[in-house]
């Protein structure tokens, strides 16, 4: 929305957070220098003041001590919600998201609830230094017993946030670094999303789906107002990564015919392989031009002062639709 | 402790132990009777049913197989000494302690068949499942503890970790964490010799009681070839824990007389002579031997408690034979 009033993403995280809080005794917040210091970007300030040490609590500096114990609460019945401080920083925690939170639940024989999110600032934008720019939702995609979400807007992370606290599953919850204290954001039409889990088209076209999620949906939605009036472009908000709503892609695309992919996470075996893939398998006959996506290539996100090379822009968006449109 | 044989469906005879005069037994600094006859009923049990999977697993009617053959002392008197209240997170060799927590047979083996990643259920038998990750409970067991303290429960949760373990970074996490958080954590290590063929020796400079004390956990390092002293020794180690209300550990040194799992041909970097200790100080025979000397049980108790064993092995058989 263009209301500078409204609360930007880490405004809005903190206050379904502090909800969460009040109206859960068995929420933990668990990561590093969230309490005293309110978290390296600042979404958990005050909340530590408000609900106590216990609750909200400062970890050691270790993110497999972070998840490890998180999931043992978990066990315990709580519902720990981690901060990691950036996603290059997940990795050390990598073995216990992987081969323990996401198998947990069937290692169970689904007799247990995990009630365990990792909140993980992702991407780039921000002229951070090395491994504080990252994308690698895909990698986490690919684990079965991952949620992975990766909301585009304060008002719906807060939603998704809530609904990751009591999935009883756990989530990989990642949170667009550039957009914590962006006050305003491009504007969107949305429909109706038919289930909390699927995709939210936000934007209604004719011409071409744009798919995206994220923080270059702002990048996605400029180049679509841009192109008013001369291609009608249908923006789709993937939402969730994992599981994945393909249906509301395919959807889009049987009246569309045509198919763009965008994300700021390398291409290369991503998210918009999958979804070009499914969009192939399944809606050969309604495609018009080739499905194609926009990623940056497979190389490593290089120092700030390069990063608006690497990164999708506006301009990036527009050419690609334009070329698909021709 | 309550009557072993109507907590598992297994058949040893029945096992009256008052917890209350065991412990003040235990305090005098001797192991109650009843405890005693309970340990050598559970070992002998743990014994069978593990040389019957052995013998499925050679039939092929089990994928494979973790021999806990030569740590039943370890494992049943540490387990015992827990108490039936302590939550435990094993490791994945831990089949002598799921006895005693009265997982049946059939129920242990079950995902060594194929059939299931956990053949029990957890909080029933306040036994978690195995982690085949080694090491990575370790931080659960601290993170559940944690948990518990948060909720206002008092409990202790032991978690079991092998010498290999000691490697991993978790285990020295979650040692560190238990300290700093004051953690109700027990942990238990079985230094069995060997991480598959790396002996411990070249595992660890430093042993892991000593590590442990660096990281402001109070510690023990024992022999666990003996269920009597392996058993007061982990009591005085439960009791620190439930007093202070932070973590220690007891490092249980024992020894793995088999492969370190049925796919490990062992005898090819293992030395004959020590094979040949391990099978002369048999835990579970010596230990039989001690109580009938003793008096504590006669031939009859033993007989009762081997054709309860053979029905056991009949019922794995059944459920497993092919």
């Amino acid at each position: 929305m263009t209301n500078g009033r409204a609360r930007c993403l880490a405004e809005s995280l903190n206050d379904a957070l502090s909800h969460l809080m009040d109206t859960d005794h068995s929420v933990v917040l668990i990561g590093q220098d969230i309490g005293r210091l309110g978290g390296v970007f600042r979404v958990t300030r005050g909340l530590q003041e408000r609900f106590g040490s216990t609750r909200v609590r400062d970890a050691v500096l270790a993110e497999s001590s972070i998840v490890g114990q998180a999931i043992g609460m978990a066990l315990s019945g709580l519902r720990p919600i981690c901060e990691i401080q950036f996603e290059g920083f997940v990795y050390p925690a990598m073995n216990q998201i992987v081969t323990q939170a996401a198998r947990m639940t069937a290692r169970w024989n689904d007799d247990v609830a995990l009630h365990l999110v990792i909140r993980v600032p992702v991407g780039g934008g921000i002229r951070a230094v090395e491994h504080h720019s990252d994308s690698n939702e895909a990698l986490f995609a690919h684990i079965p017993g991952l949620h992975v979400a990766y909301p585009s807007n304060p008002m719906d992370a807060a939603g998704m946030l809530t609904y990751a606290c009591g999935l009883g599953q756990p989530v990989i919850f990642f949170e667009p670094k550039r957009l914590y204290w962006k006050r305003t954001q491009q504007a969107r039409t949305p429909s109706p999303h038919g289930s909390v889990l699927g995709g939210q088209t936000v934007r209604e076209g004719t011409d071409i789906t744009v798919v995206g999620y994220g923080a270059v949906l702002e990048e996605v939605l400029a180049a679509a107002h841009m192109l008013e009036g001369s291609i009608d472009v249908e923006v789709v908000d993937l939402r969730w990564i994992a599981p994945m709503d393909t249906d509301t892609v395919l959807a889009s695309v049987a009246r569309t015919g045509r198919l763009l992919v965008v994300h700021e996470a390398v291409g290369f075996c991503g998210v918009g392989a999958e979804l070009v893939a499914v969009v192939a398998e399944k809606a050969w006959d309604s495609l018009r031009t080739p499905p194609r996506r926009l990623a940056p290539a497979r190389r490593t996100y290089p120092p700030a002062d390069a990063e608006n090379g690497y990164l999708i822009s506006v301009a990036d968006v527009v050419g690609a639709i334009e070329e698909m449109c021709r | 402790m309550t009557d072993a044989s109507e907590r598992s469906t297994d058949q040893v005879p029945a096992l009256h132990v008052d917890a209350n005069a065991a412990e003040a037994v235990a305090a005098a600094g001797s192991v109650d009777v009843e405890i005693r006859r309970a340990m050598l009923a559970y070992m002998l049990l743990a014994r069978g049913i593990d040389d019957e999977a052995v013998r499925l697993q050679n039939q092929g009617a089990l994928d494979l197989w973790l021999s806990c053959r030569g740590q039943e002392a370890a494992q049943v008197a540490s387990a015992i000494a827990v108490g039936d209240e302590a939550v435990i997170f094993p490791s994945y060799r831990e089949h002598a302690i799921a006895v005693v927590r009265g997982v049946d047979a059939v129920s242990l083996v079950a995902q060594w068949a194929g059939r299931t990643f956990c053949g029990w259920n957890p909080r029933q038998h306040r036994f978690f499942p195995y982690t085949l990750v080694v090491g990575a409970q370790a931080l659960h067991a601290v993170g559940y503890a944690i948990g518990q303290k948060i909720k206002g429960i008092a409990e202790t949760v032991v978690v079991y970790i092998g010498d290999g373990a000691t490697s991993q970074g978790d285990v020295s996490e979650a040692m560190n964490l238990a300290a700093v958080e004051s953690a109700p954590v027990l942990f238990v290590c079985q230094n069995n010799g060997w991480a598959i063929s790396k002996p411990s020796h070249e595992q660890m400079l430093t042993p892991i009681a000593d590590r442990a004390r660096g990281f402001g956990i109070t510690a023990w390092s024992i022999a666990a070839d003996e269920p009597d002293s392996t058993y007061l020794h982990c009591v005085t180690a439960r009791r620190h824990v439930e007093a202070t209300r932070s973590p220690a550990l007891i490092e249980l040194r024992t020894m793995r007389s088999a492969g370190h799992s049925s796919s490990d041909a062992h005898s090819l970097y293992r030395d004959r002579a020590e094979l040949a200790r391990a099978a002369a100080n048999d835990p579970v025979s010596r230990y039989r031997d001690t109580l009938l000397a003793d008096g504590v049980v006669d031939v009859a108790w033993v007989d009762r408690v081997d054709a309860g064993i053979e029905l056991t092995c009949r019922r794995l058989l059944e459920a497993f034979g092919r």
